[in-house]
C-alpha cells in the first residue's frame, strides 16, 4: 500500500476500532495528527486520496443516524472508496436474520469494512469474533462511541490546545451515553480532568471509580470548566423511571444564557447533537460563538477519514 | 427412572465419607442387587471387580436447580441429555424447575414429564411445580393438584412472584400440602432488562444493571413472609454478599429460611464477562470478589446451606448473539460438584460436599437421606483425586455449550455416579 507509510505501520496496527479504551494515548494523538493533515491538505492530490480505490465499506447501521453515517460516507468516497448503507429496517433483520448472519453475509457479498451502528454493547466485538473483515465501532448501545469521541477531542484540541490538566464536563444523561464514555476514555488518556454532571438517577457515582468526578450540582460541573460537552436526555433509551420530564430537565439542567455567563469567559460548548433545544440546551446559546458544535461535525469527516485510512491499510488488514 | 439391569460389582478400598451415618473409613464396597454391603458376601467376589484405593465415596447427591427443558425445547436439553450430563457430574438426583414451555404448572404437563423420564432418564428426577400460574404472579397455581401427581416442591424460578399479596398467600396455601417453596430472590423490577453485576465494570461495559439490593430486598421480603406465616422458604441461587448476612440474622431470629448458591458463584466473578462472553451471563449475575468470598464464607459458617448447579442450558444459537440478546443462564451439572471443591480449597473437603449437596438438599425437600451404611440402596457418587484434567464442554453429556467453566482445569475427577441402585455413569477411566 504505497499510501501508507512507515510510521504508520509503526505506530498504527488497529485492524478494527473497537472502542477507545483499547487505545493508547499515543494511538489517539496518531489519529487526530492524520486527521489534521487530511483536513489541512488542500485538493486530492495526495495519495491517501486514493488509499481506500476499490475498497467496499459497508455502514450497517442497525440504528438511526444522521451525522455519523453521512460523515462516514463522505469520509470513505473521500478517500475512494465504495460504500454501501444498509439501515435496520430495510435489511433482513426485521426478517429475524440474526446480526452473525447478516454480517457473514455483508463479508461474502464482498465488504472490506464494515462501519458498525448497533443498539447492543459490545456487538462489534461479537463481529470482529466472526469476520475478517475491519469492524468500526460507529456506536454500540451505551458503550462506546469512539468516531464521535475522537471528533470531539479533535475539536476540542483545536480550541484549546493541549488538553492535559483541562477541565472538561459532560452534562446529561451520562448512564445511557456511549459518547460520555469514550470520551471519559479519551480525555483522561490525554491528561485531561474529567467531571460528569447530571441528575443523580442517569449520573452514577461508580463512574468515580472510572476514573471521573461526578457531581450532581451544575454550577459546581460549569464553574471552572474548560469546556462542557452536552449529551442529549435519551428519550429512546429510558423510562420515566429515570426523570420526571424534559421541562423538569430544562429547568434544573439546561444551558441557558444566564449559566452561560457565570461559566469561564473562554469556555466552550459541544452537543454530538441532535439537539433538543429549549431542553439541554437554550436555542441562543446553541446558536452562540461560544458553541462549536458544527465544527464537531466538519471534523467528524476528517476524523473518520483518519480511521478508515488506518485500520483499512493496516498490516493486519492486508492480510486477511 | 428409566429400569436399567441392577448389576452386581465390588469397589474395593475407597475412602468413605458419610458422616450422618457416623462413616468416615477406608473400606469395600459389594453391590449387590442394588444395596450396599460392607462385608463381602458368602458368594465372593463378582465378576466386576475395581481398585478404587485414594478415590473418595460420598452419598447420592442432590441438585436443588435444574432447568429441565422438556417440554418446551429439548434441543437445549433433552431429559436424558440433562440426566446424563448430572450424573456425569455426580448427581443422584436432580430437582427440575417448572419453567418449561408450557410451565410446570398442570398436572398434565406433570404427567407428560414423567412420562419422559420413566423412559429416558438416568436418576432419580424430582419434580417441582409453578407457584403462581404461568409463573406470572398473578394467580396461585394448583399446587394440591400438582401435589397429587408427585410435585415435591413449588417455586416460580427464575421468577419470583411481584406482588406481596398473591406470593404470601400461595406460600400459605403451599404449606397446606407440605410442599417445600423455593424463592429466586430477585425483585422484578429493579432486575428487569439487566445484563450484568450493577458495577463499574457494567458501567463501563454499557450494561444495565442488575443490583445487589435487587436480590437483597426480595431476601428480606422472603424472610419477612417465612417470620410471620411460620413457614419455611428456601433461598435459591445467592449471589451477593449483603443477602448472606440478612439470612444469617434472619437465622439468628430462628426464622425458618434456607438458602443456597450456585457452585459458579462460589468461584467466579463479574471479571468472566468483560469480552462479553455470553456463557458468563448467568442468573443471577456473577458479582464482585467481596461477594464470592461472603458466598464461601455462608458455605463454610452454615448460614448457606447448600450448593446448586443452576443448570440452564441454551443451544448454540441462543447463546452465540449480542450480549444483551443472550438469555440468562449456564449450564453446571457435569462442573458444580468439581467447582464447588476447588472453591472451597480445603485440604479435605468432601465433608462440605456432603452436607451441601448431599444432607442439607434432601432436608430441603424432606427426602430421605442416602446413606453408606451396610444395607443401604447404591446411590453414591466416586471421585478420583489428584487428577488433573481440563472441561470441554463439546466433549459433555449436555445438548448445550454455555458453561463458564469452558477450558477449566480441574484437579479432581468424577469416575463413577449410583442412582437408585444402579449405575448411571462410570467414566472409561474405570473399568468394572
Amino acid at each position: 500500500m504505497e499510501a501508507r507509510n512507515f510510521l504508520e505501520s509503526m505506530i498504527w496496527q488497529q485492524k478494527s476500532l473497537l472502542s477507545i479504551e483499547g487505545l493508547s494515548s499515543e494511538e489517539i494523538l496518531f489519529i487526530l495528527d492524520k486527521a489534521k493533515s487530511l483536513k489541512e491538505s488542500k485538493g486530492n492530490e495526495e495519495p491517501i486520496f486514493h488509499s481506500l480505490r476499490g475498497k467496499r465499506i459497508i455502514n450497517l447501521f442497525m440504528e438511526p443516524s444522521t451525522r455519523t453515517r453521512v460523515a462516514f460516507e463522505i469520509a470513505a468516497k473521500s478517500l475512494g472508496a465504495d460504500t454501501i448503507s444498509i439501515s435496520g429496517e430495510a435489511s433482513s433483520l426485521t426478517k429475524g436474520e440474526t446480526l452473525k448472519d447478516t454480517a457473514m453475509n455483508v463479508q461474502a457479498l464482498g465488504a472490506d469494512a464494515i462501519v458498525l451502528r448497533h443498539s447492543s454493547p459490545g456487538s462489534p466485538l461479537f463481529l470482529s469474533r466472526i469476520v475478517d473483515v475491519p469492524i468500526i465501532n460507529a456506536g454500540d448501545g451505551a458503550h462506546e462511541h469512539p468516531s464521535q469521541a475522537l471528533l470531539d477531542i479533535y475539536t476540542l484540541r483545536e480550541k484549546l490546545g493541549d488538553l492535559r490538566d483541562r477541565k472538561i464536563t459532560i452534562l446529561g444523561d451520562i448512564l445511557f451515553s456511549r459518547v460520555a464514555r469514550s470520551n471519559l476514555w479519551g480525555l483522561l488518556k490525554l491528561g485531561a480532568k474529567v467531571t460528569l454532571a447530571g441528575p443523580s438517577t442517569l449520573v452514577p457515582r461508580e463512574f468515580e471509580k472510572l476514573g471521573a468526578r461526578v457531581t450532581h450540582d451544575p454550577s459546581v460541573a460549569l464553574k471552572d470548566a474548560d469546556a462542557v460537552m452536552l449529551l442529549r436526555i435519551q428519550h429512546e433509551r429510558q423510562q420515566a423511571s429515570h426523570f420526571p420530564s424534559l421541562a423538569e430537565y430544562a429547568n434544573v439542567f439546561g444551558l441557558d444564557s444566564k449559566v452561560l455567563s457565570a461559566m469561564k469567559r473562554n469556555a466552550i460548548i459541544l452537543h454530538p447533537g441532535p439537539l433538543n433545544r429549549g431542553v439541554e440546551i437554550e436555542s441562543e446559546v446553541a446558536d452562540s460563538g461560544r458553541a462549536v458544535i458544527l465544527q464537531q461535525v466538519a471534523n467528524g469527516i476528517a476524523v473518520r477519514m483518519a480511521i478508515l485510512h488506518l485500520c483499512i491499510t493496516s498490516e493486519k488488514s492486508s492480510h486477511s | 427412572m428409566k429400569q436399567k439391569t441392577v448389576e452386581d460389582f465390588d469397589l474395593l478400598g475407597g475412602r468413605l465419607v458419610d458422616p450422618l451415618s457416623g462413616i468416615n473409613k477406608v473400606g469395600d464396597l459389594h453391590i449387590r442387587k442394588g444395596k450396599i454391603y460392607h462385608n463381602l458376601p458368602k458368594e465372593g467376589l463378582s465378576k466386576k471387580i475395581h481398585n478404587i484405593k485414594g478415590h473418595v465415596v460420598l452419598p447420592g447427591l442432590l441438585d436443588l436447580r435444574a432447568h429441565n427443558r422438556v417440554p418446551g425445547a429439548s434441543k437445549s436439553e433433552s431429559v436424558e441429555s440433562l440426566t446424563r450430563a448430572a450424573a456425569k457430574g455426580g448427581f443422584s438426583s436432580i430437582l427440575v424447575m417448572p419453567n418449561t414451555s408450557p410451565y410446570s404448572d398442570s398436572p398434565a404437563t406433570i404427567r407428560y414429564i414423567q412420562d419422559r423420564i420413566k423412559q429416558t432418564s438416568q436418576i432419580k428426577v424430582y419434580l417441582s411445580g409453578c407457584l403462581t400460574l404461568g409463573s406470572k404472579g398473578e394467580s396461585i397455581a394448583p399446587l394440591g393438584s400438582l401435589k397429587d401427581v408427585g410435585v415435591v416442591a413449588v417455586t416460580d424460578c427464575p421468577n419470583s412472584p411481584a406482588n406481596n399479596e398473591i406470593f404470601t398467600n400461595a406460600i400459605k396455601y403451599a404449606k397446606m400440602f407440605g410442599l417445600a417453596v423455593i424463592d429466586f430472590p430477585q425483585d422484578s423490577y429493579l432486575s428487569k432488562n439487566s445484563d450484568a453485576h450493577e458495577s463499574p465494570l457494567s458501567l463501563k461495559m454499557g450494561l444495565a444493571g442488575n443490583p445487589r439490593m435487587s436480590e437483597e430486598m426480595a431476601v428480606q421480603r422472603a424472610t419477612l413472609i417465612a417470620r410471620h406465616l411460620g413457614v419455611p422458604i428456601h433461598l435459591s441461587s445467592l449471589s451477593s454478599a449483603g443477602s448472606v448476612q440478612l439470612v444469617k440474622q434472619a437465622k439468628e431470629y430462628g426464622i425458618p429460611v434456607t438458602a443456597d448458591v450456585s457452585a459458579h458463584h462460589l468461584l467466579l466473578t463479574e471479571g468472566e464477562i468483560s469480552q462479553y462472553n455470553t456463557s458468563a451471563k448467568t442468573n443471577p449475575p456473577l458479582r464482585e470478589e467481596i461477594d464470592r468470598k461472603a458466598l464461601i464464607e455462608g458455605i463454610k459458617s452454615g448460614i448457606i446451606d447448600a450448593c446448586n448447579s443452576s443448570h440452564e442450558p441454551y443451544s448454540e444459537h441462543l447463546k452465540d448473539v449480542e450480549f444483551d440478546l443472550a438469555p440468562k443462564g449456564a449450564t453446571g451439572l457435569e462442573t458444580a460438584l468439581l467447582t464447588f471443591i476447588e472453591a472451597v480449597e480445603e485440604k479435605d473437603p468432601f465433608q462440605l460436599v456432603v452436607e451441601k449437596m448431599s444432607y442439607k438438599p434432601h432436608h430441603i425437600l424432606g427426602l430421605n437421606q442416602p446413606s453408606l451404611r451396610d444395607g443401604s440402596e447404591a446411590e453414591f457418587v466416586v471421585i478420583k483425586r489428584k487428577e488433573n484434567w481440563t472441561y470441554n464442554p463439546e466433549h459433555g453429556e449436555s445438548l448445550s455449550r454455555n458453561s463458564p467453566m469452558d477450558n477449566y482445569r480441574f484437579t479432581n475427577k468424577i469416575i463413577f455416579t449410583t442412582s437408585a441402585g444402579r449405575i448411571a455413569f462410570q467414566s472409561i477411566d474405570i473399568k468394572i
